[in-house]
């Protein structure tokens, strides 16, 4: 029997490879242990020659990459009109993309012109029946979902920091193979990549951040987010997309896939469901706290520390043990009811 | 450039879901889940953005029409009214038989079949729905019509002279890659790009009594799932996960405790 062939599509921006990409090929050598594969990356664009060979060194896989002049970054219908001719004849088995804007808009359309199963944000691979699945979250990451590709062939995205990057010391580098192709899109332009949000938030320099939810209710608890925040040196305040969608915090605030990526001493999250759009820009933390009124929240299984209670009743709560935890001041009037 | 026919016709493609706080059980079958009884459903959050976006731009464009549109079973059409109520002009629902996986292939196929001749120039979906968050029905639409597509858009301007729509994606890293797509088109409408208003009472009135284009999923075509959903089940801790007992003073103290050994607090 020949190997089946896995395709890895790489991400990259400004002739630089972008390090989602490994936790993209950290899925393929999943599928690759469960049946034998050969396992290569495509990259597309003007300026594929050193993400290509950082690939072939670092991994010893082989690259192709579809130089194709003019394209400074992700266009969709180039992407998709280029990847059908090419997979045409690679017929893979898997093409596995990131789940990141880009994946979540190249890998349907994808897979609609393969006539190929497509599975988004996939946290594991693993065999039923001798048949293999992807497990995803749905719900706000409160259910898991096993899915099953009915297809030859099936698209699917990884969700950053599922698999597990590994690196090998003496590999032998793979082989680079650039492809020139022209190709103009008919239906759509790009017209270039912009800043849309400033990136000095104080989130990363932080050791501690306080980040708000839909949880928090009103806009007024931001207060309380506040004076939490304060209790701790070297803090931050933070929050999820719909609070900055509310306009409650600032966009600039936002973690998550698309918002800031902090690893912070601690983490507190208040009133935050834990969906994985959220997750990705915060896992990393070193020690995470969770109050959230729901004992099913996702973000509980996350957590080292999980509280289950109202935001708007517990931090004052908390506040208040702190305030009275301390040695009393010279005119301190709060008892020393501590425990 | 080809110039279109005025006038310019819209269509938003909107999902109902359960609320997120909802418990979500687990069937008899261990493929799919239940939701207790009762449950509270709503339209889904990116879709509101949709159907206001949509508003937004029939405003500014004249004679311009809104169609809604919608697949699930009978308590969808709740959904449908409110966007009714937002300012959509007709709703169409596709009637599927029961609550249960549907694979997001044959949602679009449906919608796209339903789509591809009625002349639409732009169609709007969410960017994701909230229970299965899938990301794949706006832009499976888009390809199984041919359309040009952009996902996670956080800003548009439709030109229809021109028969163009410039967009904005949002991308990570706080970048946003800018589009020009031909008409027809279809965008996936990321949350934050408008304020979605309340449906005003007076149209809430009349979309009640508005009878909707309804169809039955069986004569709209019968697309293969390309994929099944096998086995459903709760995710595993990967912390910890301490969980404080006692009242919510007790948990403040113990919370307080914690951070202390841990030198994260004074
Ligand atoms: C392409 C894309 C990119 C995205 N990027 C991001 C991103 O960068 N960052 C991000 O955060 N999201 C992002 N999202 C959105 C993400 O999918 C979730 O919708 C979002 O993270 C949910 O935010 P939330 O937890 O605040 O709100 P919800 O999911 O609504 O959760 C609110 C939580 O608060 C709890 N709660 C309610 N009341 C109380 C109370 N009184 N006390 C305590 N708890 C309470 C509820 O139980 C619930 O768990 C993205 C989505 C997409 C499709
Ligand atoms: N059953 C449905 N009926 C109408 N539109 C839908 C349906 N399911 C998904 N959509 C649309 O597709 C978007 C993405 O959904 P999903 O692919 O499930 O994440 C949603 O925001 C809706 O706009």
């Amino acid at each position: 029997m020949i190997d089946q062939n896995i395709v890895v599509i790489g991400e990259h921006f400004q002739g630089k490879l972008k390090r989602v990409t490994y936790d993209v090929l950290a899925c393929a050598r999943e599928l690759e242990r469960l049946r034998p594969a050969t396992v290569r990356v495509v990259l597309l664009g003007d300026d594929v020659a050193g993400p290509a060979y950082e690939i072939v060194q670092v991994t010893g896989l082989d690259v192709i990459a579809m130089h194709i002049p003019g394209l400074l970054s992700y266009n969709r219908e180039v992407y998709t009109g280029v990847l059908e001719d090419l997979l045409d004849v690679l017929k893979p088995a898997y093409i596995c993309a990131a789940a990141t804007t880009e994946g979540l808009d190249l890998a349907p359309a994808l897979a609609v012109r393969l006539r190929a199963s497509c599975v988004t944000g996939v946290e594991r691979v693993l065999e039923v029946d001798g048949r293999v699945c992807f497990a995803r979250t749905m719900c706000g990451g409160k259910i898991v979902a096993q899915v099953r590709p009915e297809t030859d062939a099936a698209v699917v995205t990884v969700q950053p920091g599922s698999f597990e990057v590994t690196t090998s010391e003496d590999t032998i580098p793979g082989a680079v193979d650039i492809r020139r192709v022209d190709f103009e899109p008919r239906r759509s332009r790009s017209l270039g990549v912009t800043i849309g949000q400033a990136e000095d938030s104080g989130l990363q320099e932080a050791d501690i951040i306080v980040s708000a939810g839909r949880g928090i209710g009103k806009r007024e608890n931001l207060d309380l987010i506040d004076r939490l925040a304060a209790l701790f040196p070297k803090s931050a305040v933070g929050g999820t997309r719909p609070v900055c969608d509310l306009g409650w915090l600032e966009y600039k605030k936002q973690v998550g896939l698309t918002g800031a990526t902090v690893t912070p001493e601690l983490y507190f999250a208040c009133g935050i469901s834990g969906a994985q759009q959220h997750l990705s820009g915060m896992r990393g933390a070193h020690f995470i706290v969770a109050v959230n009124s729901d004992p099913h929240a996702a973000i509980f299984n996350v957590a080292d520390v999980c509280v289950v209670e109202d935001v708007a009743t517990f931090l004052p709560l908390f506040i208040k043990e702190w305030e009275q935890s301390l040695p009393a001041r010279e005119t301190s009037t709060s008892d020393s009811d501590s425990t | 450039m080809k110039t279109r026919r005025c006038p310019t016709k819209l269509l938003v493609c909107i999902k109902q879901v359960c609320e997120t706080e909802t418990s979500f059980l687990i069937d008899e079958t261990g493929r799919w889940i239940r939701l207790e009884e009762p449950s509270a459903f709503r339209m889904n959050r990116p879709d509101e953005y949709a159907v206001e976006e949509a508003v937004r731009i029939s405003e500014t464009i004249a004679d311009s029409s809104i169609e809604v549109i919608s697949v699930g079973p009978a308590r969808v059409s709740a959904a449908i009214r409110r966007a009714l109520g937002m300012g959509a002009a007709h709703g169409i629902h596709i009637v599927t038989p029961e609550d249960g996986y549907l694979s997001p292939f044959v949602t679009a196929s449906w919608i796209a079949s339903f789509a591809r001749n009625r002349e639409y120039d732009l169609i709007l979906t969410g960017v994701m729905s909230e229970d299965e968050m899938q990301g794949q029905v706006g832009s499976m639409i888009a390809e199984l019509l041919g359309m040009p597509c952009a996902t996670s858009t956080v800003s548009e301007r439709l030109l229809p002279e021109t028969g163009t729509v410039r967009v904005e994606r949002e991308i990570e890293g706080g970048l946003r890659d800018a589009l020009e797509l031909r008409l027809p088109a279809v965008l996936t409408i990321q949350t934050g790009i408008n304020e979605p208003r309340y449906p005003s009472l007076s149209k809430l009135l009349r979309a009640n009594k508005y009878e909707l284009e309804t169809i039955d999923s069986r004569s709209i075509g019968d697309p293969e799932p390309p994929e099944q959903v096998i086995r459903v089940s709760y995710p595993e801790h990967t912390r910890a996960g301490l969980v404080l007992n006692g009242t919510g003073q007790e948990k403040a103290a113990h919370l307080l405790r914690i951070l202390r050994e841990r030198s994260l607090i004074q």
